[in-house]
């Protein structure tokens, strides 16, 4: 599934890319994240249990940043294996300032496999929507306030 | 039950009998698989991949056999030289067979394949600790798309065969170029027949129980192939065939996703026997769609060379087959009859069709309703609109002017094989005669004028079936039946046949009954289970009542003449001076001197004076092995109307006549008819196994897989002429699968032929409302 | 298909399942009909340690008038509105949109409170609800709230109700004098839910024209939505044909339509309209025959 859209959060892009590299604020931002640990250079364990209505399922797996530059731009993999098969993904995440704003564009490919690729077919786009909106709303909020 | 008068030649055979087996189906009185509980019962669960390509680095199961209720654990390692390999019948030149193990040793090449099962005491249990191992997978690169596997660099389903190519068949017959170089117009198009999932409304199960004093072993499964089972268990177990006893109790449909021997059925019986305790395990609706065989699944290219007048003089063929990860036990045998099928009720004296099976990383596809023939004739009755189209000529008169006249049969086709006997003109005529098919035309006519999509769809189909002659057949294409008089002149009858909802309970009662002038519900027959009736071959290729009921028949035939030969010696005459009317036996020229038929049999078991060299009892056993297939044909006729806004397809009308030879029973042909139908409508417009780049299987479950509802389906109108097959005693052919031949191509080519102002000339099934829509915004086409 | 283990419990009165919610906090589903929530547990996508069946509480399965509006308790099933005569007469487009869902069984078993409360997007009452501008009736140990249709839905799957409220009734103003109302659907052809659906009500003045307009629409978004450009085009209008087309063109107008095996978001869209003019055209009629 392609991925990609763009979030615009209150506060300058050097606060934003604290949230998203710091490893105590992204996991604050992170939806249902329980868990995020410094594994090696740039790349954490994560636990997340994502939490949509009646449906609940834990993944646990790495997360890994690389192509860092700066207050620019960051690419995110996401390789983690849970109770509803695994969910695979890469993505790049682009900041632009915009006066007192930063936009974030983001642009991406997910991969999932196992149940909730075969069952969850019709609510896959939706979710992966509402877990994104969330996560830029939590950063807006944490580094905003 | 009926007004027929018991006795009279013929009373039973084609009278519209309700089905005997009915009453306990319908008030849940039918034992299937899963109704069987056993004390000790043990209940498997297996862990599955998520991955369709992965290497198996390690399994942790600890954490499950400590889990409460758990009796063991195994993997691969556990089977790893103990069970055989799931077999595979299909007989090819230079077929590629890889490992095919219950459970994978090393890798997994399919979402859904087995690593592991776990036993527990209650099947909730079973469930729990199946998520408590721990697979440790290394994701390998997935190919899903058969052509894309051919291309070189393609990911490697299996290292040994690094072309991904299972099976090369080659189909010839006559001068291909030379009617290639004759052609007026050479008409092509590619073609899809995408895979479908067969969706019994019972998915598979299995019990196994051994007795560990006999050393005997129990297997209830839902299978069609009971007999082929217990052999191939046998087999893979290394348990001697002697004591292995199969029963496939009721069965809740297959459409021949249950003509296979599944890795579950080895593993609960090994299970069973290494525990000492009965084992059961059903598959859920969720494994029914992932590890269950797929049907069809073929990228066809085909090409029709034509004289301008509509004769055909050649075909070229390239059938690609998308066969999934391994071979099941047809796999690669069903697409050659997409290849033997392909010319269809036509004369197309020039024939050259290549298949290749592909391997991928998706379930194997194997038989479903119709195997191979669908995608025939799909491939041909597509091309003949195509051919109308591109010579603007009549659909029906295309197909008219290459049908083989009745005079020809039985016709020696140029894929080598001989249809049996047809009459191709008559069913057709009927279609359009019953459709009003000249108004239809010209109402069309008016219609596309007023930006109305009004569209007639015809296919003329011809299948194969009655599987078949032994030397043509994996694994036999015989069938046997043991019919018994008991002493009281009630009969039971003992089948090869597994009938699982054709109703052969009842037709063959009828077949029966004709026989000793007695009543179908005198009768019982008796399936299924491999320690009371013969050896058999099963119920698949629409093969009962031709094959099994002809068995039947002959043994009913032996019993007459026996029973002849009792009754002319309990009256002092010469055998030849008996005749068998009304239920008695009575002297030729002297009806008063007779016995009734219970007279008879009772002398028969009772035996205080018998006729020389007559065995006491009746009791009597045949075999029936067909000397050719059969070859049943049809036309039918599809009228659609689309919403121009929505794209969706609206029926008109739906005119089915099918030709299958004599008719046992009117309205178990008629329901099989409309069953197929329904089938093709769904492949037509509704029916797709979505398998992502990842292999991924994106409908796996109800609520994505479109099986068609009762609110889909038009009023279907059936109608028939019959042409005797020569192959069997009784002239009758098959008709189990027809429905899904004929229909799918009719119903597309009604589409089609609406959309024909557009100047659309093909769209792949399933024909969804947006694809259709899209055509008609001109998005695409 | 066999769900993780999990505590059963059957209150007999609201009040001792607001406790049991108190109790298992986050923990805790409430089962109504069930057939949303106990095939996730099959599945095992929902994986509550507690279910609290509603299904003993007696005082949850109604439809009455009060005060002059119509209310029905979250326990009501569809079969029941479907069938009710009130609701035919007075709020039509609802009874439609209960007679859309499932089939037979499905309506004999599901429930209203259950189907908003679980708010998939493809459910064919929250378009219904939405143009009855309905008011949730919400109860918890602090006592209720009342929540506007417009506010209840959330997101997919998501509403405002918090983990110890039970949504106990729905309830609101009858179609007006002079209106007509409708529920049109097309159909998932699986899982039978809404790739789109449409509840539409206009009500007429004595000349004839649109007094007003309301059109919620289902299944091309994460929630239902009321389609407000639409509605405002319509207003003070004679509802003819073309000017039920244009004004229908603004159907999708600010959302994000889904994407999903059954539809791409330009087929959406485009049903959306179709569906609109098609629904508002009926209500049209209907509203012309009072």
């Amino acid at each position: 599934m392609n991925l990609q859209g763009e979030a615009s959060i209150p506060a300058p892009p050097e606060r934003v890319w604290v949230h998203l590299t710091d490893v105590d604020l992204l996991a604050r931002s992170l939806p249902g994240c329980e868990k995020l640990e410094l594994e090696g250079e740039g790349s954490y364990r994560v636990t997340l249990k994502l939490g949509i209505g009646a449906l609940s399922g834990s993944y646990t797996g790495t997360v890994r940043l690389s192509e860092m530059v700066p207050e620019q731009n960051l690419r995110l993999a996401l390789q983690s294996r849970g109770s509803w098969g695994f969910v695979q993904g890469e993505g790049t995440l682009a900041l632009t300032r915009q006066e007192r704003e930063t936009l974030v564009r983001y642009q991406g490919e997910l991969q999932v496999g196992g149940l909730i690729a075969s069952v969850g077919q019709r609510l896959l786009e939706g979710a992966a929507r509402m877990v994104i909106n969330q996560f830029f709303q939590n950063i807006a909020r944490q580094a905003a306030g | 039950m009926a007004k027929a008068k018991a006795g009279q030649p013929g009373a039973w055979f084609g009278r519209p009998l309700k089905r005997k087996e009915d009453p306990r189906l319908i008030q849940g009185l039918a034992h299937y698989v899963d109704d069987i509980q056993l004390s000790g019962m043990l209940y498997a669960s297996l862990v599955r991949s998520p991955y369709a390509h992965a290497r198996i680095r390690k399994i942790d199961a600890s954490a499950a056999r400590k889990a409460p209720g758990v009796v063991a654990v195994l993997t691969g390692k556990d089977i790893d030289g103990v069970l055989g390999q799931i077999p595979v019948a299909a007989a090819l030149p230079e077929l590629r067979i890889p490992p095919h193990f219950p459970l994978a040793l090393d890798r997994v090449r399919y979402v859904g394949e087995a690593v592991a099962v776990v036993v527990a005491d209650d099947r909730y249990r079973a469930r729990d600790a199946a998520d408590l191992v721990e697979v440790d997978y290394e994701p390998l690169p997935v190919v899903s798309d058969p052509e894309k596997a051919l291309a070189p660099g393609a990911p490697k389903v299996h290292d040994q065969f690094p072309d991904n190519q299972a099976c090369r068949w080659v189909l010839q017959g006559g001068d291909v170029e030379k009617a290639f170089r004759q052609a007026d117009r050479i008409v092509q198009q590619r073609f899809v027949n995408q895979r479908l999932i067969p969706v019994a409304m019972e998915p598979r199960g299995v019990v196994a129980s051994y007795d560990a004093g006999r050393q005997t072993v129990t297997v209830w499964s839902s299978t069609q192939i009971p007999h082929l089972l217990k052999t191939q268990l046998a087999l893979m177990t290394g348990i001697p065939e002697t004591h292995v006893h199969v029963i496939a109790p009721e069965v809740g449909g297959g459409f021949g996703s249950k003509l296979n021997v599944y890795g579950e059925e080895a593993l609960v019986t090994h299970l069973a026997r290494t525990l000492g305790r009965p084992v059961k395990w059903t598959e859920s609706r969720r494994e029914n769609f992932l590890v269950t065989i797929h049907g069809r699944d073929q990228v066809n290219e085909i090409e029709l060379a034509v004289k301008k007048d509509g004769r055909i003089l050649g075909l070229r063929a390239r059938i690609l087959a998308d066969l999934g990860a391994y071979h099941q036990l047809l796999t690669p045998a069903i697409p050659t009859l997409t290849g033997l099928m392909i010319e269809g009720c036509y004369k197309i004296p020039a024939v050259r069709v290549e298949y290749i099976g592909v391997f991928t990383n998706k379930m194997c596809t194997d038989a479903y309703r119709g195997a191979g023939r669908p995608e025939a004739s799909y491939l041909i009755e597509r091309m003949m609109d195509l051919v109308a189209l591109e010579l603007g000529k009549d659909p029906a008169e295309i197909r008219r002017k290459n049908f083989p006249s009745p005079k020809e049969f039985p016709f020696a086709t140029t894929t080598g094989i001989v249809y049996d006997s047809g009459n191709y003109t008559a069913p057709l005529d009927k279609a359009l005669d019953l459709v009003g098919y000249k108004k239809l035309r010209a109402e069309q006519q008016k219609a596309w004028k007023q930006g109305r999509y009004l569209g007639i769809g015809l296919s003329t189909y011809v299948e194969i079936c009655a599987m078949g002659p032994s030397s043509t057949m994996p694994a036999g294409g015989w069938e046997s039946a043991t019919v018994r008089i008991q002493p009281t002149g009630k009969v039971t009858v003992l089948t090869g046949a597994s009938p699982h909802g054709q109703g052969q309970e009842t037709s063959f009662a009828q077949i029966v009954a004709d026989g000793f002038g007695i009543s179908p519900e005198d009768v019982v027959v008796v399936h299924g289970d491999t320690s009371t009736v013969p050896y058999g071959i099963g119920t698949f290729g629409s093969r009962g009542t031709a094959v099994g009921g002809t068995a039947v028949f002959q043994a009913v035939e032996k019993l007459k003449q026996k029973l002849v030969v009792m009754a002319a010696h309990l009256l002092g005459v010469p055998p030849k001076r008996i005749e068998a009317r009304n239920g008695r036996y009575q002297v030729k020229g002297n009806p008063k001197k007779s016995k009734t038929y219970n007279e008879v049999v009772l002398a028969a078991y009772v035996a205080k004076s018998l006729p020389k060299d007559f065995e006491p009892g009746l009791d009597a056993t045949s075999i029936f092995e067909p000397p050719n297939y059969t070859f049943p044909f049809g036309a039918h006729a599809c009228v659609v109307e689309l919403d121009p806004e929505t794209g969706e397809v609206k029926f008109r009308r739906y005119v089915a006549v099918d030709d299958c030879g004599r008719v046992v029973n009117p309205l178990l042909v008629d329901g099989q008819v409309q069953g197929g139908i329904v089938q093709s409508l769904g492949q037509a417009l509704l029916e797709e196994a979505v398998y992502d780049a990842n292999g991924q299987l994106l409908t796996g479950e109800l609520m994505d897989y479109a099986v068609p509802k009762a609110w889909d389906v038009p009023w279907l109108e059936t109608a028939r002429t019959e042409t005797p097959s020569p192959v069997n005693p009784m002239g009758v052919k098959g008709i189990g699968e027809a429905g899904t031949i004929g229909a799918t191509p009719a119903i597309v080519n009604a589409v089609l032929d609406a959309l024909r102002p557009l100047g659309v000339r093909h769209i792949d099934m399933p024909l969804k409302r947006e694809k259709i829509w899209a055509v008609m915004q001109g998005r695409q086409g | 298909m066999i769900p993780s283990s999990f505590e059963y419990v059957a209150p007999a009165t609201i009040e001792e399942a607001l406790s049991l919610l108190e109790r298992h906090g986050g923990e805790a589903k409430l089962l109504a009909g069930g057939h949303s929530l106990l095939p996730l547990m099959k599945l095992r996508l929902a994986v509550p340690r507690t279910l609290i069946d509603l299904g003993r509480i007696r005082d949850l399965s109604y439809i009455r008038e009060e005060d002059g509006k119509i209310c029905i308790g979250a326990m009501t099933t569809h079969a029941a509105i479907e069938s009710s005569e009130l609701l035919q007469k007075r709020a039509l487009l609802l009874a439609e949109a209960a007679a859309a869902i499932g089939d037979v069984q499905v309506r004999n078993r599901g429930t209203l409170g259950g189907s908003a409360a679980h708010a998939d997007p493809a459910a064919d009452y929250p378009a219904a609800l939405l143009v009855l501008d309905a008011e949730f009736r919400v109860v918890s140990r602090n006592g209720e709230r009342t929540v506007a249709a417009q506010s209840f839905f959330v997101d997919m799957l998501t509403t405002v109700l918090r983990p110890d409220e039970i949504l106990a009734e729905i309830r609101f103003e009858p179609d007006p004098a002079g209106s007509g109302s409708t529920y049109k659907k097309l159909h998932q052809p699986a899982s039978g839910f809404a790739i789109v659906g449409v509840a539409a009500r206009v009500s007429l003045d004595a000349s004839g024209n649109c007094r007003a307009a309301r059109v919620g629409i289902t299944g091309v978004t994460g929630k239902a939505y009321r389609a407000s450009r639409v509605e405002k085009e319509l207003k003070g209008k004679k509802l003819d044909a073309s000017v039920i087309a244009r004004a229908a063109a603004h159907a999708a107008e600010g959302v994000q339509p889904l994407s999903d095996l059954h539809a791409s978001a330009t087929y959406r869209a485009a049903m959306a309209e179709v569906y609109t003019r098609r629904a508002l055209s009926e209500a049209a009629a209907r509203a012309r025959k009072v």
